[in-house]
């Protein structure tokens, strides 16, 4: 009796931790945003009143939520392409036979460990208009000093290289496992059938990785939406530049939320956010079923 | 007391949230803290403090003014982590009146009674529920006067003495002629730091700003205060006068220290943020003078007892001890603080008070002389969903990335729906 009680409850019991843990602080606080987002709710006295859908509706005609929208996907283009393509080369150079492979690939990772703050101190530093070192080394071309704030495109491209700075070398890594994983055969085969290495790469190397190429898209997207702390240092204040030229979602939703007090409204915009994520992250799963079930 | 913006403030957020919450010491003695934002001047006064009451260990928590602030809301919005004693400055005050709920009525432990002490309008401000409720004692206020570079003056041949300077600016109009002059005779460095100090100080000497003093309807679009100010530091900023540098931001330090820019609207609380920022190979450059426009009022602070803390009482009992006249007279000779007290800015000890940092300008008899005919700008509720909006628009005229009209109807347009 008590042998078939242990046998049907501690499973439960050993995988409870993880339930635990996901209910208090992925469900719980889910369901109280969503609660939180049908009402005009503010942060210091509560909630004020039952609202219903409002906030929603106020939130898909606001113009703000879009140009954070737009700067968000703008941000991820500028930060994402490069970074991936980088960290694709990064990867195939490190894919061969290397002298002290570890600390290559030690060296790759290290910019991830670096704390995000410290990562956008200093390079809010380096994009400085007076003294900053970008500005020092353009102006021996003959530039004059230049704010790199005050335009979308270049507050966008100062955000995206603090982004590629800490991704690349984490990609790389991932894409280095991948590669590995591709039969070294298939590689030996198209060598003997005379084919370059550039045309072994893209018509082994790339294929065999697709699913992890996918992967890292789909993951950098997520990351790319809930971008907060790079542009929230590159400027002063959450507003993202002194006409929000790049302010991205999350930020938005800290200034309605923390700034203005509106939580009611900053949990409606969690909700969309956490709707696109979902949806990317579907889109992802989707995919990669294909992709695998095709190879 | 005032200060903005410095950019370790997620780090130093999260020591705040992590670190809060009051109890007993080791050696069992009560312990209290009190939560401050830039220089309060406090540390010597707790030791007094604690020789006088044994029992009582005080602990100082000093953040920036956002981290601060922040720190703050979250707590009172989460019910845990707020110190015992908080600092709020006076532009988040309209704004917690609102939620009186967080805080301790001061007047149930007598507070009322000290009334008398403050300039009416500092007390003011920090009750609610029309006098009832008792939410701050106040500390110090933010009287307006001008800080000027002597060097930088010099450079440009315009006078260096304190009252032929303060004879060349009874108005802003001819302050922007100073700057004109300024501009052409000493290249190379700007004549105030940036559009929003200017702009600030212009409206803070207006009764009225955003919202009208009466019924807090949004007047923004149509009080004249709001657009002269804007025009002024506009026109200022479109014709490069400023160093582009937002006040406490690290290259507004930078800009301090290596004499970018000559003029700075001094709130007293500044006097301390310059000698911080410029270190003591600046001192004796700067001096201080009269505003352009007459006296104002910038900013100050009130010490609050959140109600969920657990030792209301003593917190009380520290912060009626920290505000009273003794320690704002000893404040203000020790570090300049300002005191919010008639009794205290009329003492002889402080109007003969000079700062040797600036030159010995006799810093009690400006701010002091100023104090009395102070009108505090009205602040309307829902004052931080506007503000923003004008900085932000004047940046844009500095940045030169739009014209002053331009941004004026922007700016005007956002604050319509801000308050919608």
């Amino acid at each position: 009796m008590f042998a078939r009680l242990d046998r049907k409850v501690t499973p439960y019991l050993f995988v409870a931790p993880f339930f635990v843990l996901f209910a208090t602080f992925g469900v719980y606080p889910l369901a109280r945003t969503a609660w939180m987002s049908l009402h005009r709710w503010d942060l210091l006295t509560g909630p004020v009143r039952f609202s219903g859908l409002a906030n929603y509706a106020h939130l898909f005609t606001d113009p703000l939520f879009y140009n954070a929208l737009a700067n968000t996907a703008s941000i991820f283009v500028v930060s994402t392409v490069p970074q991936l393509a980088a960290a694709l080369g990064i990867a195939a150079l490190l894919d061969r036979p290397l002298r002290g492979r570890t600390a290559w690939h030690g060296a790759v990772l290290l910019p991830n460990l670096v704390p995000v703050v410290a990562v956008a101190l200093v390079f809010t530093q380096l994009f400085g208009r007076d003294q900053g070192f970008v500005t020092w080394v353009l102006t021996w071309f003959g530039a004059d000093p230049f704010d790199w704030q005050a335009h979308a495109w270049s507050a966008h491209l100062g955000v995206a290289v603090m982004v590629i700075w800490r991704w690349t070398g984490y990609n790389a890594l991932l894409y280095l496992a991948a590669m590995q994983a591709v039969p070294r055969e298939l590689h030996e085969a198209a060598a003997l059938d005379g084919a370059s290495r550039a045309r072994v790469f893209r018509s082994v190397t790339l294929p065999g990785i697709r699913p992890t190429l996918l992967f890292t898209v789909v993951v950098s997207a997520i990351g790319g939406l809930q971008l907060f702390t790079e542009p929230r240092l590159f400027g002063v204040g959450s507003s993202g530049g002194n006409d929000r030229q790049f302010q991205t979602l999350v930020m938005y939703l800290y200034e309605n939320g923390f700034e203005r007090f509106d939580a009611g409204y900053a949990a409606a915009i969690s909700w969309v956010l956490f709707a696109l994520c979902a949806v990317l992250a579907s889109v992802n799963a989707v995919l990669v079923r294909r992709l695998v079930g095709r190879g | 007391m005032r200060r903005s913006y410095r950019p370790l403030w997620l780090v130093t957020a999260l020591v705040l949230v992590a670190g809060c919450g009051g109890g007993t010491s080791g050696d069992g003695r009560l312990r209290l803290t009190v939560a401050t934002f830039g220089e309060f001047g406090y540390e010597s006064l707790f030791e007094e403090y604690e020789r006088a009451h044994p029992g009582v260990d005080v602990v100082g928590r000093v953040a920036d003014f956002d981290a601060h602030h922040k720190g703050l809301i979250t707590a009172l919005a989460t019910g845990n982590g707020a110190a015992d004693v908080v600092a709020v400055e006076e532009q988040y005050m309209p704004r917690l009146r609102e939620s009186t709920a967080g805080f301790a009525d001061l007047a149930k432990f007598g507070a009322s009674g000290l009334r008398d002490r403050w300039a009416p309008w500092k007390w003011e401000q920090g009750v609610a529920d029309d006098g009832k409720v008792v939410l701050g004692l106040g500390t110090d206020m933010g009287g307006l006067a001008m800080c000027y570079r002597r060097d930088l003056f010099e450079r440009a041949g315009l006078p260096t003495d304190r009252d032929a300077v303060a004879a060349l600016w009874p108005t802003w109009e001819q302050y922007a002629e100073v700057a004109d002059r300024f501009a052409r005779d000493a290249p190379g460095a700007a004549f105030v730091d940036s559009v929003r100090s200017i702009y600030t100080a212009v409206l803070n000497q207006a009764g009225e700003s955003y919202f009208a003093r009466a019924g807090d309807s949004f007047i923004a679009d149509t009080n004249p205060n709001v657009k002269r100010a804007f025009d002024i530091a506009g026109a200022l900023g479109a014709s490069g006068r400023t160093a582009k540098v937002n006040t406490f931001t690290q290259p507004w330090n930078v800009a301090i220290n290596q004499g970018g820019f000559a003029t700075l609207t001094c709130p007293a609380w500044m006097l301390a943020q310059i000698k911080d920022a410029g270190g003591p190979a600046n001192s004796g450059k700067w001096d201080v003078t009269a505003i352009p426009g007459g006296g104002g009022n910038w900013g100050g602070s009130y010490l609050t007892v959140p109600a969920q803390g657990a030792h209301q009482r003593e917190a009380y009992q520290l912060a009626e001890w920290l505000t009273a006249p003794e320690q704002q007279r000893k404040l203000f000779v020790d570090d300049g603080i300002l005191p919010s007290q008639p009794e205290v800015y009329r003492d002889p000890v402080v109007l003969e008070h000079k700062d040797p940092y600036f030159s010995d300008a006799p810093v009690g008899r400006l701010f002091a002389a100023s104090s009395d005919t102070i009108r505090p700008n009205y602040r309307g509720v829902r004052d931080a969903d506007v503000r923003p909006v004008f900085g932000r628009a004047l940046g844009r005229v500095e940045e030169g990335s739009q014209s002053i009209d331009q941004a004026w109807e922007q700016a005007v347009r956002e604050a319509r729906d801000a308050v919608r």
